[in-house]
């Protein structure tokens, strides 16, 4: 009897979104061994003639490589290969290692290591981080000379269908070169969220999983996978067990498409009747469908800071303007909740200052609007003429405090005013808090006495309760939705809206997860606001379950004390409740003992 | 020789494809043109893209540059054009 292989899970982070069942395709990368001999002095020119018709030939492929980049990704993406190009030009690495051949007297694939590792050493010291994963091209181009040198082909790698690519790292030349008509996936050990195949990944729509470590070496081509990026794993040899858990979320995922056909629309109501509205969230144009299609009522968050990342410049009051009543519009009766620009860390702040050392911890979001007031005011300005024909809500970022907020309002107070007096008609525009920082979860009380609604940004409030960055792959074992600390946070800030009789709406990521939706109502939420194409489903699941029965898992959560003992919970008692609801698949997968 | 106070403002600094426009026009011009880092730290040759790599010029770093030869003002004027579109690069996609 031959034994089944084991069935093995690695954590990595998702950096393209989607969930993909094939087989391994493994892409050899590491530099291949390369040894060392004497070159005579006779010798040497011969010796560098083999080295410069080495770079001759790598040239000649990279131009290749470069043209054929253009048609499949655009200009934009090829140009990282006329990088490639003017480093085999380079007069000064090729002149180093043309030295290290005439001076050491070795051979020219030795030179080319010696130098080039000594580069990439040079590069490994360089601070910013997507500087420093651009040494992948330099390491790119010195392997692709050893190959020439070699006097091996490339590797041909045309794919059968279904291919997932896993790799240690994926170079951008390896990449480019692959047939992407038939990657499904992509499983590398190496690699952050700007690392050069994340980045194409997400341009391209694959589902890529980074940052596994050592699943590389687990896997043999032609092994069946699972890249899982929404639970930022990947399944090796899944089991018959598993198989049919992704299979039938896959079948439910077509049915549930199917069904939104028939688009229920409105506040859905759980088993034993609490009501709960679902908003959508939306950023840019191609979502606004969305709204209509999948049921949505109204809009629960509106990025505006994408105006500005599109335009790539500040936007005028008129363009502003324009913008907020094309989503009124499509929000409808229940209205729009437009968030401030939410500007700094990872968004476009260069335009309007200097980088900072700790931009998550930095000059954002309130705190940017507050200090660049004429940004604020235009904006302000923009939503209060908008509203007049159309129902606008405004949702400051990131308050810490109500000093934050009584100084926003102060100044919608005195723009409203001031666009009154000179004729203009505004709407009336309620004013919102984001409780998404930790200090205004402590001051949940205060702040809820003198805004009218709360918002909850749950991505940032789990970030910033664990003091954990989303980004950073180190500690992607440390980012946990379902830990106390933030389920407490959570219920905190409900409890003080509740006291102080004004809505709060949930929105982030855990809202738009059915099991963790459900635990949100357990705690208390009748208000999300998620991504529009998840509310079909999460529609479902509220439906059929009792929010008594997810007030006691919550309650008992939040006597938990940690995030693996949260998710054991949550587990075993959806699975026994609601089988039917929450197949385990669609759980919190369980932690793989290290 | 004509000297200029440059500061990187694109989000993803001097990185290689930035550094690759770089040197495409730097290497259009007769002049010797170098660049600098005001904090004194690293200097390059704009023809050299291992050199301007190096530099590891993240974003808001100011660099001064330098252009020494017959057309010493056009190639000055040219890579100030560059540093002051942003190297002609769109911003890639911003995060949620």
């Amino acid at each position: 009897m031959t034994k089944e292989p084991r069935e093995i899970r690695c954590k990595g982070l998702g950096v393209s979104e989607g969930i993909v069942l094939g087989q391994v395709l493994r892409l050899q990368h590491g530099t291949p061994h390369v040894y060392h001999w004497k070159i005579d002095d006779a010798d040497l020119e011969t010796e560098r003639q083999r080295f410069r018709a080495a770079v001759g030939l790598a040239s000649r492929q990279v131009l290749t490589i470069k043209e054929q980049a253009e048609q499949r990704f655009g200009k934009d993406h090829a140009y990282i290969f006329d990088a490639h190009l003017l480093l085999l030009e380079d007069e000064k690495l090729i002149g180093d290692i043309e030295r290290h051949i005439t001076e050491q007297h070795t051979n020219a694939e030795w030179a080319v290591k010696v130098v080039g590792d000594g580069l990439l050493y040079l590069y490994s010291q360089i601070k910013d981080d997507y500087l420093r994963e651009r040494g992948s091209d330099i390491e790119d181009v010195m392997q692709r000379l050893l190959v020439a040198l070699s006097g091996a082909q490339p590797e041909n790698r045309s794919l059968s269908e279904d291919a997932v690519i896993v790799a240690q790292d994926l170079l951008p030349s390896a990449v480019a070169e692959l047939d992407l008509a038939h990657a499904r996936a992509f499983a590398t050990d190496m690699g952050g969220w700007t690392s050069h195949t994340a980045i194409l990944a997400r341009g391209v729509g694959i589902p890529a999983v980074v940052g596994l470590r050592d699943s590389y070496r687990r896997t043999k081509t032609g092994d069946r996978i699972i890249v899982d990026s929404t639970r930022n794993e990947v399944i090796l040899n899944p089991s018959a067990d598993t198989l049919e858990q992704y299979q039938t979320e896959s079948v439910r995922r077509l049915e549930r498409r199917g069904a939104a056909d028939r688009v229920e629309r409105g506040p859905v109501q759980t088993a034993d009747g609490v009501e709960v509205t679902l908003r959508a969230n939306v950023e840019v144009p191609s979502e606004f469908d969305g709204v209509e299609r999948y049921g949505a009522s109204g809009v629960g968050l509106y990025r505006s800071e994408f105006l500005l990342a599109r335009r790539g410049g500040m936007v005028s009051e008129a363009e502003q303007c324009e913008a907020y009543e094309a989503i009124a519009k499509v929000a409808g009766s229940q209205g729009a909740v437009i968030r401030l620009f939410d500007l700094g860390g990872e968004n476009m702040r260069e335009q309007f200052q200097e980088p900072e050392k700790n931009p998550a911890l930095g000059l954002r979001a309130i705190r940017f609007v507050l200090s660049n007031e004429a940004v604020m005011r235009t904006q302000v300005r923009a939503i209060l003429l908008a509203a007049a024909s159309g129902h606008l809500k405004i949702v400051l970022p990131m308050v810490a405090d109500v000093s934050d907020v009584r100084r926003a309002q102060a100044i919608i107070l005195e723009e409203a005013t001031g666009l009154k007096q000179a004729g203009q008609s505004v709407g009336a525009v309620s004013v919102g808090a984001m409780i998404e920082v930790p200090s205004a979860v402590f001051m949940a009380d205060k702040i809820a006495r003198i805004v009218d609604f709360f918002e909850l940004g749950t991505n940032d409030l789990v970030q910033y309760t664990l003091a954990v960055d989303r980004g950073n792959d180190e500690v992607a074992d440390w980012f946990r939705t379902l830990h106390p600390a933030v389920l407490h946070s959570i219920d905190q800030s409900l409890k003080a809206a509740a006291r102080g009789g004004i809505p709060a709406i949930v929105c982030g990521e855990m809202a738009s997860t059915p099991a963790y939706a459900v635990l949100l109502i357990g705690l208390g939420a009748t208000d999300l606001s998620m991504t529009p194409s998840a509310i079909p489903r999460v529609r479902r699941a509220i439906a059929g379950i009792d929010a008594e029965q997810a007030r006691a898992i919550a309650t008992e959560c939040l006597n938990c004390e940690s995030a693996n003992e949260v998710e054991d919970l949550v587990r075993e008692r959806f699975a026994k409740l609601w089988p039917q609801l929450f197949p385990p698949a669609s759980l919190p997968a369980p932690r793989q003992v290290k | 020789m004509i000297e200029r106070t440059l500061l990187i403002k694109t989000r993803l600094g001097l990185h290689a494809r930035a550094a690759a426009r770089l040197v495409r026009v730097a290497s259009g011009f007769h002049s010797q043109v170098k660049l600098r880092r005001l904090d004194g730290s690293a200097s390059a040759d704009a023809k050299s893209i291992l050199s301007v790599l190096m530099l590891a010029a993240s974003r808001g770093t100011e660099l001064l540059a330098s252009a020494e030869g017959s057309d010493e003002k056009a190639a000055i004027d040219a890579i100030d054009q560059l540093f002051a579109e942003g190297f002609g690069e769109t911003e890639p996609e911003s995060s949620i």
